[in-house]
């Protein structure tokens, strides 16, 4: 299983109903986005940090290396910001106002990205997926999306399996040889993959498949309080902000 | 290269949703009716979404000694076709977004449009021409160079979209949105050239594989039109 997914199901927030955990962390998103940089996003990002390593108790590890890819673009963009292209003296000179624009996105999209990471470590894709129905989205295309999921962790195993091989060969020892060893990777997948989807279909079929595939969802009460309560904080985060604005 | 959750301005997240929107429905409808006619299309959609999300996720070398990971959006729109990519494409991007955090939720329609609209049709309008180009040619040889064009433009086409979000989200002091392009496009070119070729050079080898392992399923998807070239094999004699 991918880490994200490991420590969704291990999350003391497991339990709560998924709309719960999107008005949180949706209104938290909203926070970062639209009110003011400072104190708007340091105080998201506070507040869904807390959350995150406190009540839902992702593990600081497994939040870390989650982040570090998104943080390492959003490092990158705002580098960007720093410099300014195209100027009469030379091609590229130091924009005195880039490092507020770069400061200010940087801390957007890092309080952004802590949201967005607090839910998907406290919410398995599993219970999420079959809800989708319910906010109108085509039972076909729910069913396909919830296909998906549960095939690709089969792929990613598959994946894994020829990879540890192909390296105990010394598959992966140069550049050359990576490529050769990468393309056999990526083709075997898509046989097992096909190979496999075909034998489901046949067990299903000599099961009495109809072309629906029905599971299970455990049935997770949503109770109005709770979703109440989960929009006070985000609530609290904008008056804070707006107050402090007002004071200064 | 997905743009990270938050990056990109409301208004500019919303606009992107809302042009590759009628894409992305276009692409379900296409999966919806493929399921209506034939059931056990269902399963192979699966296979297919999954295989997607794991070439995705492959590890390449990359010029600056680490890894990376290829698009797969060329081989995706070649196999697939750009409309089902389109809706495969966009699954693919929630699920990197929620189980690899790679991208965001409020990002999700301007990764879609650059990564699931612009790079399959950059592949398959690339990959139809090459092939056209190359008729004369040997079955196999047309293919591959016809995948290693596709691929190679899509991974770049795909990259120049996302530099042009960034340069529209966040325009340059002195020259504009055309400045901010060409710093966006300079800063991720070290990168993402070399990894288009190279994620050109791996799809040729998957599809020369799968012309000999799987050509019943290259077949049935279009990608093969008549026999390939027969190879030198003392098969004959016996």
């Amino acid at each position: 299983m991918l880490p994200i997914d490991v420590a969704a199901y291990r999350s003391p927030w497991r339990r709560l109903h998924p709309a719960v955990k999107g008005t949180f962390c949706g209104g938290l998103l909203a926070c970062a986005l639209l009110l003011p940089a400072w104190p708007g996003a340091v105080l998201t990002a506070a507040v869904a940090l807390v959350a995150a390593l406190g009540p839902a108790g992702v593990p600081p590890g497994a939040l870390a290396r989650a982040a570090w890819v998104p943080l390492g673009f959003i490092a990158t963009g705002s580098v960007t910001l720093l410099v300014s292209v195209g100027g009469s003296d030379t091609l590229v000179a130091w924009d005195p106002d880039g490092w507020r624009r770069a400061v200010e996105i940087g801390a957007r999209a890092s309080a952004a990205l802590l949201c967005q990471l607090l839910f998907a470590f406290s919410t398995p894709l599993a219970e999420l997926l079959p809800r989708l129905t319910r906010i109108g989205l085509p039972s076909a295309l729910v069913e396909i999306v919830a296909l998906i999921y549960r095939m690709l962790f089969v792929a990613l195993d598959t994946s894994r399996r020829v990879a540890t091989v192909q390296a105990g060969r010394l598959g992966y020892a140069s550049p050359r040889a990576w490529v050769r060893s990468a393309g056999a990777l990526g083709a075997t997948l898509f046989i097992r993959s096909y190979d496999r989807a075909r034998r489901l279909q046949h067990g299903l079929e000599c099961r009495g498949y109809t072309g629906e595939l029905r599971v299970l969802v455990e049935e997770i009460p949503l109770r109005p309080a709770a979703v109440l309560a989960a929009g006070a904080a985000p609530l609290a985060v904008a008056a804070t902000t707006i107050s402090y604005g007002v004071l200064l | 290269m997905h743009i990270a959750e938050g990056f990109l301005p409301p208004a500019h997240a919303a606009a992107w949703t809302v042009a590759a929107a009628p894409f992305v429905i276009h692409g379900v409808g296409s999966l919806t009716r493929a399921v209506r006619a034939n059931p056990e299309a269902k399963l192979l959609l699966g296979a297919s979404g999954a295989f997607c999300f794991v070439l995705s996720a492959l590890k390449i070398p990359s010029v600056t000694g680490s890894c990376s990971h290829p698009t797969g959006v060329g081989l995706g729109a070649v196999l697939f076709r750009p409309p089902v990519m389109a809706a495969l494409g966009t699954i693919t991007l929630l699920f990197q977004a929620l189980l690899l955090a790679h991208g965001g939720l409020t990002t999700l329609g301007a990764n879609v449009f650059s990564m699931a609209v612009v790079g399959p049709w950059v592949a398959y309008t690339v990959y139809r021409l090459v092939r056209l180009a190359t008729a004369s040619l040997p079955e196999t040889t047309s293919l591959g160079l016809a995948v290693f064009c596709g691929t190679a433009l899509a991974s770049i086409g795909t990259y120049s979209v996302t530099s042009l979000q960034l340069a529209l989200a966040f325009p340059d002091a002195q020259s504009g949105v055309l400045g901010a392009f060409a710093k966006f496009g300079a800063v991720f070119s070290l990168t993402q050239i070399p990894l288009a070729i190279i994620e050109g050079l791996i799809t040729v080898v998957i599809v020369r594989l799968l012309i000999t392992a799987s050509r019943a399923d290259l077949l049935r998807l279009g990608v093969l039109r008549r026999t390939p070239d027969p190879e030198p094999t003392d098969e004959k004699a016996v």
